[in-house]
């Protein structure tokens, strides 16, 4: 549970309109409230303003039948006296009573002895015993009373003055000297019900303690229907049983035997009446069921608290105009309601306490909404703030999702495909199983031989070893010496390395064993591969030069191994493949690298074996070829990427020798174009040209991509260009961009849709499916982009997480994001490699792993992978 | 000047000593034909009042009251001249004349226990009850063995409200004057208000065989509705029939409505029978104030047998008590009386007992109406009156009516 606190309660305060516009209805309830009390007056005559102007203009009520009041006439005043004597009153109550009235009242009180004047106590008696015989009679209550009888009840005929001293309601219990006394007209009616009485309460309501007057008429007695009493006194005279049973028979009789003058309440339709009249009318109402209900002291103040509240609430709710007209409407609505409920149902709604809260509202509201803007703007910003937060712990939580669901998709893919190549493997195994005991002999015996072999290699090694401990003191005189030697095999260096590499390849040329060049277009390749030849044994024997990549795909058997006559169509006669041409001795094949995987394994074989099937031959061939391969490609990421058989590569490993580029030994660029302006020169006849300074600084300058090939032709251009001797810099049209300092190049292939991928991927603040959807591809596609680019940039910054993330961002609002984005996708590969102490076999299980990464960021994961086991690079896995 | 001699006795009777009382110039009790011949009312105590006619009594007030100034003129300095004087002053009507004098008597002799008792009566009169009750304590002081003081001072208590205080004036009253009938019925009606019902009705019967009509009245109403007493409806007619024969007209609307009730068809079964059960008890009860005569059972009246007997001073009375209970016998005997008259000890044509005809047969008598029909369709006694004859037989059986009419036209040929 969540503590309440004082900032806590104000700000769930000061965030719901609801609750401010209760508090504002509250107080201007009660100030409108206490207000009035300083108006008594003023506000009584406006709360009941309604209600008496529904009384001078509505239509007028209907009387009762049930009700029959007898009246003193100038008749009887001649005939009674202004005081009539209780003996006739008694004759009169006996008389109405036999005539059958269900219930008697009269406007008459016990307080007083008859004097001797109008009977004495003679009358007295005569009086109790009719009321004794009528049963039970209603007289009017007086504290002071005289004369005790049992079976007489009691009404007051008290009225509820207002503060501006009109009437309009009726107590139905007052207390009278600490005795509750009911309602004269109400213990009628309940009498007239034939209900009994309990301890003198009437039964019209628990509920209600007073009754608003709805009376007929003007409320003056006239209004109601009446007898006289001298007609009356006729009829009992004349013994008119008819006439009095007319008249009374099954009615509420109500005897008013003395002069009833206009008294001193004033009602609101003008009229002054007596307080018995007022009962009078109040009978009549509820006979008719002409009640009228007020809104008691709360319900009035629940009504303006209500009323109050509501324009609070428009006020904070719409501000300006609207909530003004909001507040107007409302107002309207009201008065119009309490006219209709006045003239529909009878009840009186208040009115004028309503409208002065309705009116400090609208005043608390103006106030309260200019005094709050401060801090509700605080709060606002702070709320803001909040949900930022939130939204970025959102974006977090979904990102680890995503990442999570990403990493799981890619273990299921691998462990499908691991399934569906177990599946294929198993069979394929039980196939091979045959095969490979049948093979076993053959190896063991191959084994053997490869075991001599290796000693013999190793014997070289232990040679080349001491040799070249002492490489490194190499005399001018041998560097002299090395260098003549490589100008007469056509290798113009003066460049060490270079040389020293020249030297070690005069010793490994007399072995066997196979060499592998490695090097840039133009670098020599083909030179050293002569070289090998020449330096070896087998000088004397051919040398052929087979470019792999120049052969068709189709011929490549026919082209290497030869074939038979009518092996294929078109194989018109037997030729001889390149294998034998070279028999005995030297066959280089160059762009050994773009050879296919399938010609690679038949290479392979030869290599391994030493002999071949030609092309529909059904014997083997045998020859001894000595193998110098080269390529330009990177053999071993071809192995750790998957286009090199690792095996042929081990097999063409014999001597490796990685030819430098040009840029790398710029010395020689002076030695070679000298060589070459000369050879051009002596092509062109024209004399022998020489460079200038600047020229030879251009040319040291440029990165010589194509390497001594590409100096040659530049070389030759400028020749062909210059008709002097002196070649100035400016006949070199070399492209600037090459030129310089290359030390800010990116090492990776910068694919077209990277930076658009990841200037969209900013955009949508590193929403997968937002800018998938933009981009129009599948969501993993951009993660599998994403991936490569965040690899990269740990590349680019040194494995630094942080770095990466703030350049792969670009908006600092996005760091955090892309931080867990580059943790999520770096911490699965260093998971997958960690078994591995190889790094290819470790960058071939992320290939296997990460199947759907661009293959341009194979680059970045093998370099992380040295990174990560830079120590163990090269040696065997532990897997 | 009958209803003037009535309305006298009502007042004297309801605590105004007539000597005392203003000339009332309009009577409020409504009027009503007596039942009854009305006896001269008795006087109760000193200052009740004569049966002059009050004419007589004016001339006889102005004589004393020249009397009265003379002898003061001659003795101013007289006690006792002085309060004769105020006596005639208030006679006339002039109270506060009186009243002086009064005071002057009271200053000229203070130990006066009569000229505080006039002195308070005079204050009664101005409704002055609360001079009036220390007036007449004053005289209760001075002369405690003062009957009147005591009697006026009871009403005075009851006029201000004080009903113990009243009752004890009454009880001491009576101590000291046991046989005073009125203040006997004042104290029933007191004792009867202050729920005291029982004691009430002792002293109301005591005060109704004292001659009190009004207790002749209440003790009847007590009797209806056995207010402490055993209810017994005849009894009440008894005590009814005695007040209505002197003239007490709530005594004569009581029994009016009683015979209306034993009458009419439209009231129910029982409360007919026992109406007319109680006329019957009472007719039964007549026999018994006659111990000489024993209960005939061949439907004879006591009237009848008195009337055969010619006990000439009870007879035509009983007859007519008979009359009035709805005794069809006794109104036949009535109505020959009535025609012929009885020698020399009633003439013929007596109005009292046409009266008798007439009230029973406005309550619905079928006998009555017989013969109030032949008394009006043969003119006896009267003037003849068709239409009021034709009238009476309203109701009475077609064939009968008819003869009867044919009988009235027959002798008016004749």
């Amino acid at each position: 549970m969540i503590p309440l606190s004082w900032p806590r309660l104000w700000r769930l305060f000061i965030t719901i309109p609801l609750l401010q516009a209760l508090t504002i209805g509250l107080l201007a309830s009660v100030l409108a409230k206490g207000l009035w009390t300083l108006a008594p007056v003023t506000f009584t005559a406006l709360d009941w303003t309604l209600y008496d102007t529904w009384l001078r203009v509505r239509a007028p009520i209907a009387t009762s039948d049930a009700l029959s009041i007898v009246v003193r006439d100038p008749d009887s005043d001649e005939r009674f006296g202004a005081m009539l004597d209780r003996a006739l009153l008694a004759q009169f109550i006996t008389a109405v009573h036999e005539a059958g009235a269900w219930a008697i009242g009269i406007d008459h009180r016990l307080d007083h002895a008859s004097p001797s004047s109008l009977g004495g106590a003679a009358s007295d008696a005569l009086l109790i015993e009719a009321l004794h015989a009528a049963g039970p009679v209603v007289l009017v209550h007086d504290p002071e009373i005289v004369l005790e009888t049992a079976t007489a009840m009691t009404g007051h005929v008290l009225v509820s003055t207002q503060a501006d001293r009109q009437i309009r309601q009726i107590p139905l219990l007052s207390e009278v000297e600490g005795k509750p006394v009911p309602a004269f007209g109400a213990v009628l009616y309940d009498l007239y019900r034939q209900q009994p009485l309990v301890a003198q309460r009437p039964l019209l309501s628990d509920r209600i303690s007073t009754v608003t007057l709805n009376p007929v008429g003007d409320g003056s007695l006239s209004a109601l229907p009446t007898i006289t009493l001298s007609s009356v006194w006729e009829a009992m005279q004349h013994h008119d049983r008819r006439y009095l049973e007319d008249r009374f028979n099954g009615k509420i009789v109500v005897l008013l035997p003395s002069e009833i003058s206009h008294g001193p309440w004033l009602l609101p339709t003008g009229q002054s009446v007596a307080g018995i009249v007022t009962h009078l009318h109040l009978l009549n109402s509820l006979l008719t069921d002409n009640q009228i209900a007020v809104t008691g002291r709360w319900a009035s103040f629940g009504l303006t608290l209500l009323l109050a509240s509501t324009i609070g609430w428009g006020l904070l709710r719409f501000p300006g105009s609207r909530g003004l007209v909001f507040a107007g409407s409302v107002l309207v609505l009201y008065v119009a309601l309490t006219s209709i409920v006045l003239w529909g149902i009878h009840v009186v709604l208040p009115l004028p306490l309503p409208l002065t809260a309705a009116g400090l509202v609208v005043v608390a509201a103006a106030a309260w909404t200019h005094l709050t803007a401060g801090p509700r703007m605080v709060l606002l910003e702070q709320d803001m703030l909040r949900v930022q937060q939130d939204a970025a712990a959102i974006r977090e939580t979904l990102t680890l999702r995503e990442s999570r669901a990403e990493a799981l998709e890619e273990d299921l893919d691998a462990a499908k495909a691991a399934v569906a190549q177990s599946t294929a493997q198993q069979e394929q195994l039980a196939r091979d199983t045959i095969m490979l005991q049948s093979e076993i002999g053959e190896i063991r015996s191959q084994e053997q031989a490869a075991r001599r072999q290796l000693e013999q290699v190793e014997r070289q090694l232990t040679d080349l070893r001491a040799a070249s401990s002492d490489s490194s003191t190499l005399a001018d005189t041998e560097l002299e010496r090395l260098k003549d030697e490589c100008r007469a095999l056509g290798i113009i260096t003066q460049h060490p390395v270079l040389l020293r590499m020249f030297r070690d390849l005069k010793k490994g040329a007399g072995s066997p064993l196979t060499v592998l060049l490695l090097g840039e277009p133009g670098t020599g390749k083909e030179l050293f591969a002569r070289a090998v030849h020449h330096l070896s044994p087998r000088a004397g024997r051919a040398f052929v030069t087979v470019n792999m990549a120049a052969i068709s795909p189709e011929l490549f058997e026919s082209e290497l191994f030869g074939h038979i006559k009518g092996s294929f169509t078109g194989a018109t006669a037997e030729r001889r493949g390149y294998f034998e041409l070279a028999n005995h001795g030297t066959i280089f094949l160059d762009e050994i690298g773009d050879l296919r995987l399938d010609h690679q394994s038949k290479l392979l074989r030869v290599l391994q074996e030493k002999s071949f099937y030609r092309v529909g031959a059904t014997s083997p061939t045998t020859v001894d070829v000595r193998i110098v391969a080269a390529t330009n490609r990177d053999l071993q990421r071809g192995v750790s990427e998957g286009w090199f058989r690792e095996d042929l590569y081990f097999r063409l490993k014999g001597f490796v020798f990685r030819l430098p580029p040009l840029r790398e030994r710029t010395g020689d660029i002076a030695v070679i174009a000298e060589s070459a302006l000369a050879d051009i020169a002596q092509r062109m006849e024209k004399p022998r040209p020489q460079l200038s300074a600047d020229a030879l600084r251009l040319l040291s300058a440029y990165r010589w991509p194509g390497n001594v090939r590409e100096l040659r032709n530049v070389l030759e251009r400028a020749v062909a260009l210059t008709d002097g001797t002196i070649l100035s810099r400016h006949v070199f049209s070399l492209d600037e961009t090459l030129s310089g300092d290359d030390g800010d190049r990116s090492p990776f292939p910068d694919a077209a849709g990277d930076k658009a991928v990841l200037e969209c991927l900013r955009q949508q603040a590193f929403d997968m499916q937002a800018t998938a959807n933009i981009l129009g591809w599948d969501r993993s596609t951009v993660t599998q982009r994403l991936k490569g680019l965040c690899f990269q940039a740990l590349i680019e910054h040194h494995g630094d997480q942080a770095k990466a993330a703030v350049a792969i961002a670009g908006n600092p609002s996005h760091v955090r994001t892309v931080e867990l984005k580059l943790s999520e996708y770096y911490n699965p590969l260093m998971s997958v490699i960690e078994p591995f102490r190889s790094v290819d076999e470790a960058v071939a299980e992320c290939r296997r792993r990460f199947k759907n990464l661009p293959d341009r960021h194979f680059a970045s994961v093998a370099l992380l992978v040295r990174q990560r086991l830079p120590s163990t690079e090269g040696a065997p896995g532990r897997k | 000047m009958l209803r003037r001699l009535l309305l006298v006795a009502v007042l004297s009777l309801f605590g105004i000593p007539l000597s005392l009382a203003q000339a009332p110039e309009d009577p409020a009790t409504p009027q009503a034909p007596l039942e009854s011949p009305p006896p001269p009312p008795e006087a109760v105590g000193d200052e009740h009042p004569s049966s002059l006619p009050s004419s007589l009594v004016q001339t006889d007030a102005a004589m004393a009251l020249g009397e009265a100034r003379g002898a003061v003129r001659i003795a101013p300095g007289d006690a006792a001249n002085r309060l004769a004087l105020a006596r005639a002053l208030y006679r006339i009507g002039d109270l506060d004349a009186a009243m002086d004098e009064c005071r002057v008597a009271i200053k000229l002799q203070p130990n006066d226990a009569k000229a505080h008792v006039q002195l308070g009566t005079i204050l009664i009169a101005k409704q002055d009850w609360r001079a009036a009750r220390s007036v007449l304590q004053e005289a209760v002081r001075l002369d405690p063995g003062f009957t009147d003081a005591h009697y006026s001072l009871g009403s005075v208590h009851y006029s201000l409200g004080h009903l113990e205080a009243a009752v004890q004036s009454y009880r001491q009253t009576l101590t000291l004057q046991p046989y005073f009938p009125d203040a006997r019925y004042r104290l029933a009606l007191l004792l009867k208000l202050s729920k005291h019902e029982q004691e009430a009705a002792q002293f109301m019967e005591e005060a109704a065989l004292g001659g009190v009509q009004q207790a002749q009245f209440f003790l009847g109403n007590a009797y209806k509705s056995g207010q402490g007493v055993e209810k017994d409806l005849g009894k009440a007619v008894f005590w009814w029939t005695k007040a209505a024969e002197y003239g007490y007209q709530p005594s004569a609307d009581l029994l009016s409505k009683l015979r209306r009730q034993a009458l009419s068809p439209d009231q129910p079964d029982r409360k007919r029978k026992d109406a007319q059960d109680a006329f019957f008890a009472y007719r039964r009860q007549l026999w018994e104030e006659f111990r000489e005569y024993s209960l005939a059972d061949d439907g004879e009246t006591i009237g009848t047998r008195l009337l055969k007997d010619r006990r000439s001073d009870v007879a035509v009375p009983t007859l007519l008590k008979e009359g009035y209970a709805l005794s069809e016998g006794a109104q036949v005997e009535l109505a020959r009386l009535y025609e012929t008259g009885w020698d020399n000890v009633l003439p013929p044509h007596d109005k009292t007992i046409l009266a008798c005809f007439e009230l029973t047969a406005a309550d619905g008598f079928v006998p009555a109406k017989r013969i109030l029909a032949r008394i009006y369709g043969r003119g006896i006694g009267l003037q003849q009156d068709l239409p009021k004859a034709k009238a009476m037989l309203k109701g009475l059986p077609k064939q009968e009516a008819n003869a009867l009419l044919a009988e009235f036209v027959t002798g008016e040929r004749r």
